[in-house]
This record gives C-alpha cells, sequence and structure tokens, in this order.
C-alpha cells in the first residue's frame, strides 16, 4: 500500500498538496531501524576489545558489557530515576509549549506586541538558560519547581518561533474569505490560523522534545539531592564509577529516543489522519 | 436557524429565475470611489480613478480589462476587503462591512481557496459556522453539493480533486450562505480551456440555485479577461481601462437567458464579442456611452 518512503512525510507541506496515504506500514522502519543497530554493535564490540587488550582502567572507560551488565542488574534504579528525569522533560515542555503558543498566538495579532516580545525572547534564547539555575534555586526552591523551570525555558524558543511563523503561515485569500462572512479573529484563530500551525508545532517539537531532557539533566546535577539521572551521573561520577554513569546516559538516550519517535508518531498519526481519503462513509 | 430581520427583503417574490428589478435597492452603488497606492518612495499611484456605477438587483455583471487595471482592487473595494482612498461604497443600501456580517457577499477567487484539512463538504459548510448568528436560511449542503455536480466527493480532501471540481466545491461555498451577491474574482482563470468553457454554463445555472425569494433576486459581479467568457454569461459588460483604472465602456447583452454553448457561434455574440474588443483597443473612448442605469 505504501507508494511514498516513509521519510518523504517529514516535507510535506500544510497546504499545498498532501499525497494521500495508506495506514502506516511499519516493514520500511526495519530497514532504518537495523543499520544503525548493527553500527552500534559494531562500535561496541570494538570498545570492548580495545578496553580488554589495551587494560584501560576501569575509572577511565568501563567495559560496555560492564555497563549492559550493570544497566540491567539495577534496571530498577535507572527506571525509577528516569522517570523523575521524565517528569521533569515533559513538565517543562509542557509549560513551555504552552506558554510559547500562547504568546505566539499574541504576537501572531498584533504587531506592537511582537515588537514588545520578540527582542526579549531572544534575549533569553541567547542567554545561557544554564547561568539562571541558581537563582531559580533560590526563587522555586529545591524542589522540582526549578527544574521544571529551566526545562520550560530551554523549550519555549523553538516553538514560539515556530508558531508565530505557523500562525502566520494562511492563504490570504482563505483570510479573505473569513472576512467576507464577518468571521470573528477566534474563529479566524480556531478554523484557519492554528490548524495551519499544526505541521510547524510538530516541526518545533521535534526540537524541543531532546531540549527539555538537556535542560532536566542539567537542573538535575545542581539539585542532586532530588535524584532523577542527571543526579545519579552527577554522584557515581564523583565517586568514579564509570559503568553507572554509562549506564544512567543509556537510560537517558532510551528516553530521548522514545520522546522523539512519540513525536514522530504522533505527526505522522495526525497527518495521515488529515490525508486519508475518507471515500467510504 | 432562526430568520432575522433582512433590511432588503422587500423585493416581490420570484416568478422567472432573474429579472432584473430596476426599482428595488440597487445591488452595488458606487459613489466616486477611487483608490490610490504610495509608493515606497513615497509617491502617490492612482490604482482606480474615481468611479460611480450602479449594478442593478439581479444583474449579472462582467467587469473586463487589461491585467493590473484595477479590476480586483475595485472588486475588493465592493467586498469591504479594500477600503477605499475615498467616495463611497454600499451592498444593498448598506456598507460593505454591514454586507459582510449579514454574510450578503459570497466570494470566488481564482484559486480555490480551500481548507486542506477539511472535507468538501466540511468546506462548504464553513460559511454556515462562521459567523454563525447570521446564518439564517437552512441550506441544504448535501444538495448544493449535488448541485454543483461533487455528489460522492462529499468526504474528500481539496487535494484529491481536480482544479475544476476545487473550483465547483468553491462555488458551492459561495453559494451556501446564500448570498444576494456574488463577487467572483477571475474564478475559472486557473482551469484549462475546455473546464473553463463548461464552467462559465454551469456558473449561469449556479446563479440562481438555492436563493431565498424573500431576498433580491441574486446579482453578480464577475471580473475577468476573457471577453468571451464576459459575454457568454453578463447582463452587462464594463470594460476598464489600464492604470489608473477607469470604466470605459458599458456594454449591454441582451441575450436572452438560459444561454446554451451554441450561442456563442451567434452573430449577436460574435457582434457583442466585436464591441467589447473595440473597446478594450481604444481605450481612451467609450465604445457605448457610458450610462449606468
Amino acid at each position: 500500500m505504501i507508494s511514498e518512503p516513509i521519510r518523504d512525510l517529514d516535507h510535506l507541506e500544510p497546504t499545498t498538496g498532501r499525497i494521500p496515504l495508506a495506514a502506516p506500514d511499519v516493514r520500511p522502519l526495519l530497514g532504518w531501524i537495523v543499520p544503525p543497530l548493527i553500527a552500534l554493535l559494531i562500535a561496541a564490540v570494538a570498545i570492548e576489545v580495545w578496553v580488554r587488550l589495551a587494560e584501560v582502567s576501569v575509572w577511565v572507560m568501563p567495559r560496555p558489557t560492564g555497563v549492559i551488565e550493570n544497566f540491567f542488574s539495577d534496571f530498577g534504579r535507572y527506571f525509577n530515576e528516569g522517570l523523575k528525569t521524565l517528569g521533569v522533560s515533559l513538565g517543562g515542555l509542557a509549560i513551555g509549549t504552552v506558554a510559547a503558543t500562547l504568546l505566539a498566538a499574541g504576537v501572531a495579532h498584533s504587531q506592537v506586541l511582537e515588537r514588545a516580545v520578540l527582542p526579549i525572547a531572544i534575549m533569553v534564547k541567547v542567554t545561557p538558560v544554564v547561568a539562571l539555575i541558581p537563582l531559580f534555586i533560590i526563587w522555586f526552591g529545591h524542589g522540582w519547581n526549578p527544574k521544571i523551570a529551566i526545562a520550560a525555558l530551554i523549550t519555549y524558543f523553538p516553538v514560539l518561533i515556530n508558531a508565530i511563523a505557523g500562525f502566520r503561515d494562511v492563504d490570504p485569500r482563505m483570510h479573505d474569505y473569513f472576512r467576507s462572512v464577518d468571521a470573528s479573529t477566534w474563529e479566524i484563530f480556531r478554523h484557519l490560523r492554528l490548524p495551519a500551525a499544526v505541521p510547524y508545532l510538530f516541526a518545533s517539537l521535534k526540537i524541543s522534545v531532546t531540549l527539555s531532557l538537556i535542560g532536566a539533566v542539567v537542573a538535575e546535577f545542581f539539585l542532586s539531592g532530588q535524584g532523577g539521572l542527571g543526579a545519579v551521573i552527577w554522584i557515581e561520577q564523583n565517586n568514579l564509577r564509570l559503568e553507572q554513569v554509562f549506564a544512567a546516559v543509556l537510560m537517558l538516550t532510551l528516553i530521548g529516543v522514545t520522546l522523539s519517535t512519540a513525536v514522530v508518531v504522533a505527526e505522522r498519526l495526525f497527518s495521515w489522519r488529515l490525508d486519508q481519503p475518507v471515500t467510504a462513509s | 436557524m432562526t430568520s432575522s430581520t433582512n433590511p432588503s427583503a422587500t423585493a416581490t417574490p420570484l416568478v422567472i429565475k432573474h429579472p432584473i428589478e430596476p426599482d428595488a435597492e440597487p445591488a452595488v452603488r458606487l459613489r466616486d470611489v477611487r483608490l490610490t497606492y504610495e509608493t515606497k518612495q513615497g509617491a502617490l499611484l492612482e490604482a482606480v480613478d474615481p468611479t460611480s456605477l450602479t449594478i442593478r438587483a439581479g444583474e449579472f455583471t462582467a467587469l473586463v480589462g487589461p491585467s493590473g487595471c484595477g479590476k480586483t482592487s475595485l472588486l475588493r473595494m465592493i467586498a469591504g476587503l479594500t477600503p477605499p482612498s475615498g467616495g463611497a461604497v454600499t451592498i444593498f443600501g448598506q456598507t460593505p462591512k454591514k454586507a459582510q456580517h449579514h454574510k450578503r457577499l459570497g466570494l470566488v477567487f481564482q484559486e480555490p481557496a480551500l481548507l486542506a484539512w477539511r472535507s468538501v463538504e466540511d468546506n462548504v459548510r464553513l460559511g454556515l459556522q462562521l459567523n454563525p448568528r447570521e446564518t439564517h436560511s437552512p441550506t441544504n449542503v448535501e444538495e448544493l453539493i449535488e448541485i454543483v455536480g461533487l455528489s460522492g466527493f462529499e468526504r474528500y480532501r481539496p487535494a484529491e480533486l481536480s482544479g475544476g471540481m476545487q473550483q465547483r466545491a468553491a462555488l458551492a461555498r459561495a453559494l451556501a450562505i446564500d448570498p444576494p451577491l456574488l463577487l467572483l474574482d477571475e474564478p475559472f482563470a486557473a482551469l484549462d480551456e475546455i473546464t473553463r468553457e463548461l464552467m462559465r454554463y454551469e456558473l449561469q445555472r449556479l446563479w440562481s440555485v438555492s436563493h431565498d425569494p424573500r431576498d433580491p433576486p441574486r446579482s453578480a459581479v464577475f471580473v475577468t479577461h476573457s471577453v468571451a467568457e464576459a459575454v457568454a454569461i453578463a447582463d452587462r459588460v464594463l470594460v476598464m481601462s489600464p492604470r489608473p483604472g477607469r470604466i470605459i465602456a458599458d456594454i449591454p447583452i441582451t441575450t436572452p437567458r438560459p444561454r446554451q454553448p451554441e450561442h456563442e457561434h451567434s452573430d449577436r455574440f460574435i457582434n457583442d464579442t466585436a464591441i467589447v474588443r473595440a473597446a478594450l483597443r481604444s481605450p481612451t473612448t467609450a465604445a457605448v456611452p457610458l450610462d449606468a442605469a
């Protein structure tokens, strides 16, 4: 049923001709998953051989098999700490995305607001957010709040810029049509601007979802008493237990892959629904 | 679907499909309407010279002229989408803004301009959903889709349709709110020649469908640069000069309705076409004296 390679779906334009799609098929996905897995396996084997032959100290580079062994033997710990990191990451992503989308909706409607807000947004964006963590700890305490605030602050910018572009990327004739029946600003937003912005929002989510994870981990370095994989890495590297450090990084990688895949799948399901020819009613 | 007070519902119920009603409130009245643009260098550019014009209720008026003569600008001023630099526009005695509010305008553009994420049916329904307090007549969307020839394609999305079918959907969307005034901006310009020729007679047919007899007979302003298209469907052809746009000829087309494609081979059609072409060729002299009804 698939006539187009799945990777091409990412480049479909929101307003121009959509290619009618069949239901997602997993077979071509294997072609994308298997080669990198093999490459990863080869790299792991190479490191394993190097560490064993060169007798590299475990304080410098642990053996991949040791890392894997530790990852599975202590899986419960990494999983639970991973959940905390995931919570911070998703909390920050949700707050950052919602706030940025609301702000973008305002900016898309008002040039004054754009001129007032965008320079500040860019200033915050070019400032290394990490520098604000000590401040956030003072303001928000030692709980989840400062971590979520950092993750939110680090994610809002791509969403803001993309959402503004999306809300403005409407067919001017379509806008004229809405005006010709005296549609309200809300109706124009709800039925024209918001659907037009959906592909832009997904594009920004792909960027933001990994940024939120970075924000969460960095914040956890500072607040290592609160747990989370960032705290695990921080504590274990102080103890020179590199197998544990790598195992925590491995869990972070899995979370990152899961989050990114979730966004791609959500987008694909969404555009599949949009594109699906509903010939039978 | 409440029926609210309609300020211009004074016209008598329709007996014939499209009698022009000289005594009714005119569909469109322009008084010294002009449009001036300011260029980046600060110079003033006259896009439309002061224009006065009356389009009667039930009249199908075509606006022809060379590219860039201000036809579309004039149409946009009638639709209330571009504010004129001077003069006044009234639609059935109301301001264009009021006409928009009461959904008295049916707009069709050169490109279909449909919402890509909505099905044909939901696109046609769009005008009924927006500004819902002004949705008066319970339009039968299914029937309208059948009339425009899109039966069976209700659940299709615009990208799955041909250009002609998309434009039919756009026409159905414009008609769904049952507007007493249709404003068409080169609606068939993007279509192939064969579809174009078919669509002009389709438009003549669709012009009169699903119209509330309590409203004044439906009028239309049809912008085109095809002389044949204008003469084939209009009651009256207005010829515009190159920029600054000015109406330089007002040519009545008296061929009775309903018109058929064969009509395009008649002497009358050829003669009318020649008059319009002559007016277009000599932009300074009006082929027929200006006489706005």
